[in-house]
């Protein structure tokens, strides 16, 4: 374990080397592009090289016909240029190759990626096969493709479903039409009509009935070919009484020109199931001067159809240029909760516009949401959130708090929040405060003994503590370095 | 070990300090009384580096260093421990996790290794003992929801962790009850008078000098040390009061 | 806040407003400019009880005090439009209370400006909506970049006593500077139960006891009006009507 520890340790090191960006570099890996430019051939292309069935190909033309006659929307607290989207790249695979039994198989240049992103001790050790190590499946999602897939054959025993979206779609293709697009419709918004039409890959999970799923189940993207918009599509279903637990992380690589990142998560509970979903999202920011860096136009809902379901979203937004997501609950069944936990820090030029809707329909559905907004450098962080009681939902309750902190005065910090009561018997509170690192905090944590820095990302890990604590184990603490990352150089 | 020349120090432009000196060797024992708006606490800040506080003349040395010249936790690295009048409220970082990091990045700072977590609450287990402080204490925030009392008990909880060479306690007794004056009279005996270190004591009243019998005490007024003597002055000051002394 | 072009529901500020309505009104005159001088009092009492839209601007000069009372209860749809400019050190009040019954569409919408230092804003607003009314609060609290020692509160509260009620509510911040206190809470519920059952059990009919409840739900927000009495003579017989 100390060996596994150490060459992480040395990976991190050697990644921090390259760049200020922890995670700032390419690997070498042969790509296979599809054309520049977007139109019903790209769309035909990428469907092609999945070898899909007809229905998905004819899905996903109906979903880009549709995407032509939208508009971009601009009701978010975001600048963002126009983006061409005929100047990018919408399918880059590394070049195939024989099916792998193991990760051993892997490109080796690929491992040397994983280990560079300095993936959580547990899971390096389950990676290196380490007796007793704490099972953690992997899906590793590289650019766009999923090109290893471990424990596959565990979780198969447990009657569990875990595969890349394009796999799903050839082997179990009546789960994948029953709930592909019931979630998020193709023409929810631009953007999630965008991904139905060119989406890559992604992850599909399936969680039979009365079923705990054995380990979390853990996902890795990564954007690695310049130009590549990446279009994840991920689709969870926890059948009733099921339970899963899914960690999503993020890095991406150093580059000049923006990136356009589209996913769309879909999670479907059924009576009594539970779905924790984790993520801790570091795309690449741009740099200190705001060039760069990912634009993430994120469709994140989660349909909680049984009842007594729950569904628990808990995220640490600390990268990308620019943030457009609002992971959400459209709570349906009775007595089903809904659950939304962030932590979004925005330093330099970065822009966030991120929160959650809680759509309570169902009887005595439940939601709570916690968010902690922290700006910093020149950079705008909204929470925007919407509360809505139906009028036969009886019983709702729903508690909100939104704490925003800024760092320096030339940062924003917003709250927007609609909330929309059509039933008497609900109870619906909303509290938001706004506050500063104050002086006399910086000076006590330093006559202690901290620097500026380190007392900063104390400070601030303290203001998302509540957050914090909903992350699994591991990822709390990758999520707790974040913090003090992204802040650096936002005092003194 | 400490060494202030001829001070002066402004705050907010306002001259407080003016021409303050004073010298504190190892083993010893210091106290400053004086009447409100004297300069104790400036003195306090302006030793351990609040920015706001701007020195306009003199000098101070540490061990021979240049104390105006380090940064706050340089000098906390270099051994010197600020006993706060209004420790600070830090929302949802522990006492533990802070003591931890600040403990450890003075340890860093000096060369020396980590504690790990299990060395670290060893030692926070002790002092936490030593103190009277329950160790569901020391898992709370950092001083959120303490009341006056349990703050400063906390404050000496954090030097007896920290074990400091130099500690400037700025009016530690203030809020106190007897038990609790008792309690940290013992914990500053316990922790501090031993060979190589030094305490300077600042306080209003000689209630907490029963209990922490210093070495030298010193009259400050305006701004300047205008009278210093054995314990028997504080007893003086006590019974005369500050007009006369310091007249 | 003077739009040129008749808003739809895209447009954020009406958003929940009877677009039939508004365009039945349209175009509308000019807002009521009030400009109170540096140091400056102004205190106000405004009625809706028409079925109007009102709007005011309001500019507070450096250390200017000004105080609104506003009370909503009349029309099919009836709209109460603020928006206010702090400069330096100025201090805004807002009391307001809305209440309304039948197929009613009443919103209050406040866009407050610290524009400068160390001003202070305070907002309470509550709403009573039955029927199948719809009660809408839209408060924005804007800080500029400079605008330090801002101080600024939203109170929004509003009761449902029917299932096909609406309430709606966006109490929303935009702060550009770093040395605020910035807060608003909101709460929709409905009467306390306890409450209502310990009033019945003192011998008050439920009918009354609901009255007596809502009145002290309202009350508040008129302490020290201009025209505190009327205002709750006007609340207390609407809150009659619903109930």
């Amino acid at each position: 374990m100390d060996d596994v520890k150490i060459k992480d340790q040395a990976a991190h090191d050697a990644a921090a080397k390259v760049a200020d960006y922890e995670h700032g570099w390419s690997a070498d890996i042969e790509t296979d592009f599809a054309p520049k430019g977007l139109t019903e051939d790209t769309v035909r292309f990428i469907s092609a090289k999945k070898n899909e069935p007809d229905w998905m190909l004819d899905w996903r033309l109906n979903a880009f016909r549709h995407w032509q006659t939208m508009e971009t929307p601009d009701w978010a607290k975001l600048n963002v240029p126009p983006i061409d989207y005929q100047d990018a790249y919408y399918y880059a695979a590394p070049k195939p190759k024989p099916k792998l039994g193991s990760l051993d198989e892997v490109d080796p240049e690929i491992l040397e990626v994983y280990k560079k992103l300095g993936i959580p001790i547990e899971e390096q050790k389950v990676l290196a096969g380490v007796e007793g190590a704490r099972r953690v499946a992997v899906d590793a999602v590289f650019d766009s493709v999923s090109v290893a897939t471990t424990f596959r054959e565990e979780l198969k025993r447990a009657g569990v479903i875990f595969l890349s979206i394009s796999e799903a779609i050839r082997e179990y293709p009546d789960l994948v039409k029953k709930w592909l697009g019931k979630v998020v419709p193709m023409h929810d918004n631009y953007f999630a009509a965008l991904n139905c039409a060119v989406f890559s890959d992604g992850t599909f999970v399936y969680v039979p009935e009365g079923v705990r799923c054995p380990m979390e189940l853990s996902t890795y993207f990564r954007i690695n070919a310049e130009n590549t918009g990446q279009f994840e599509r991920t689709l969870i279903i926890a059948d009733k009484g099921a339970y899963v637990s899914y960690l999503e992380g993020c890095t991406a690589p150093m580059r000049d020109e923006n990136q356009l990142h589209a996913a769309v998560v879909e999670l479907v509970t059924l009576d009594d199931a539970e779905i924790k979903y984790s993520t801790v999202q570091n795309w690449y920011p741009g740099n200190a001067d705001g060039l760069g860096g990912i634009y993430n136009f994120v469709t994140k809902r989660a349909l909680c159809q049984g009842k007594r379901s729950k569904v628990s979203w808990t995220q640490v937004e600390t990268g990308s240029a620019v943030t457009w997501k609002y992971p959400s609950c459209v709570l349906n069944g009775d007595d089903s909760v809904g659950e939304f936990y962030s932590v979004a820090v925005t330093n330099n030029y970065q822009q966030a516009d991120t929160g959650t809707k809680m759509i309570h329909n169902g009887k005595r559905t439940r939601s709570t949401i916690v968010s902690k907004g922290i700006s910093a450098g020149k950079s705008n962080n909204t929470y925007r959130g919407i509360v809505r009681v139906a009028p036969n939902a009886e019983g709702v309750r729903n508690f909100t708090q939104c704490d925003s902190l800024l760092l320096g005065s030339l940062s924003g910090a917003h709250t927007v929040p609609y909330i929309e009561v059509r039933n008497p018997t609900a109870t619906v509170e909303h509290e938001a405060t706004t506050s500063k690192i104050s002086d006399d905090q910086l000076f006590y944590a330093m006559q202690r003994g901290l620097d500026a820095e380190e007392a900063v990302a104390l400070i601030v890990n303290g203001f998302a503590k509540e957050v914090l604590q909903q992350l699994p184990m591991e990822f709390a603490v990758e999520a707790q370095k974040l913090l003090g990352i992204s802040l650096e150089g936002s005092v003194g | 070990m400490l060494k202030i020349e001829n001070l002066h120090a402004t705050v907010a432009a306002k001259p407080i300090l003016k021409g303050l000196s004073l010298t504190i060797n190892a083993g010893e024992i210091h106290a400053i009384m004086g009447p409100n708006g004297a300069g104790k606490s400036t003195l306090s800040y302006v030793l351990g580096g609040r920015p706001g506080y701007e020195v306009t003349d003199g000098s101070a040395t540490f061990d021979g260093a240049d104390l105006l010249d380090m940064e706050p936790h340089q000098r906390a690295a270099a051994g010197l421990f600020l006993g706060f009048q209004y420790p600070v409220e830090i929302p949802g970082v522990s006492n533990v996790q802070f003591l931890r990091e600040a403990l450890n990045a003075q340890r860093r700072g000096r060369g020396e290794e980590p504690l790990s977590g299990g060395e670290f609450l060893k030692v926070a287990r002790e002092k936490a003992a030593l103190l009277k402080m329950d160790m569901d204490m020391l898992k709370r925030s950092v001083n959120v929801g303490f009341s006056g009392g349990e703050k400063k008990r906390n404050e000496m909880v954090q030097m007896g962790i920290i074990d400091p060479k130099l500690a400037i306690l700025d009016e530690t007794d203030s809020g106190l009850d007897i038990d609790a004056l008792r309690t940290v009279g013992d914990g500053i005996n316990t922790i501090m008078r031993r060979p190589g270190k030094a305490v300077l004591l600042i306080t209003h009243y000689q209630r907490l000098l029963d209990y922490v019998q210093p070495d030298f005490v010193h009259v400050l007024a305006a701004g300047r040390i205008v009278k210093s003597g054995g314990p028997e002055l504080a007893r003086e000051l006590e019974e005369h009061g500050y007009a006369e002394i310091a007249a | 806040m003077t739009t040129a072009t008749l808003p739809t529901r895209r447009d954020e500020a009406w958003r929940y407003s009877d677009i039939a309505a508004v365009t039945a009104a349209w175009p509308l005159p000019a807002p009521e400019s009030i400009i109170v001088p540096a140091g400056g009092h102004f205190a106000r009492a405004v009625v809706q009880d028409a079925g109007d839209i009102q709007q005011i601007e309001l500019v507070l000069g450096k250390g200017a005090v000004a105080s609104l009372h506003v009370l909503n209860i009349g029309g099919a749809f009836g709209r109460i439009e603020l928006a206010v400019t702090l400069n330096e050190g100025a201090d805004f009040t807002l009391g307001a209370a809305q209440i309304g019954g039948g197929e009613q569409n009443l919103e209050i919408v406040t866009t407050i400006t610290h524009a400068e230092p160390g001003a202070t804003s305070r907002q309470v607003v509550r709403s009573v909506l039955s029927g199948t009314a719809t009660g809408t609060y839209l408060g924005k609290v804007a800080v500029a970049r400079d605008a330090q020692q801002t101080d600024s509160a939203q109170d929004v509260k509003a009761m449902l006593l029917n299932r096909s009620a609406t309430a709606n509510a966006k109490p929303e911040l935009e702060i550009y500077a770093d040395d605020v206190k910035c807060a608003h809470g909101c709460a929709i519920g409905e009467l306390d139960a306890m409450a209502l059952y310990y009033l019945q059990s003192r011998g008050i009919p439920p009918g009354e006891a609901k009255k007596l409840m809502l009145q002290a739900f309202v009350a508040g927000v008129f302490e020290g009006a201009e025209d505190e009495a009327r205002l709750q003579e006007l609340a207390l017989a609407k809150l009659g009507e619903l109930v």
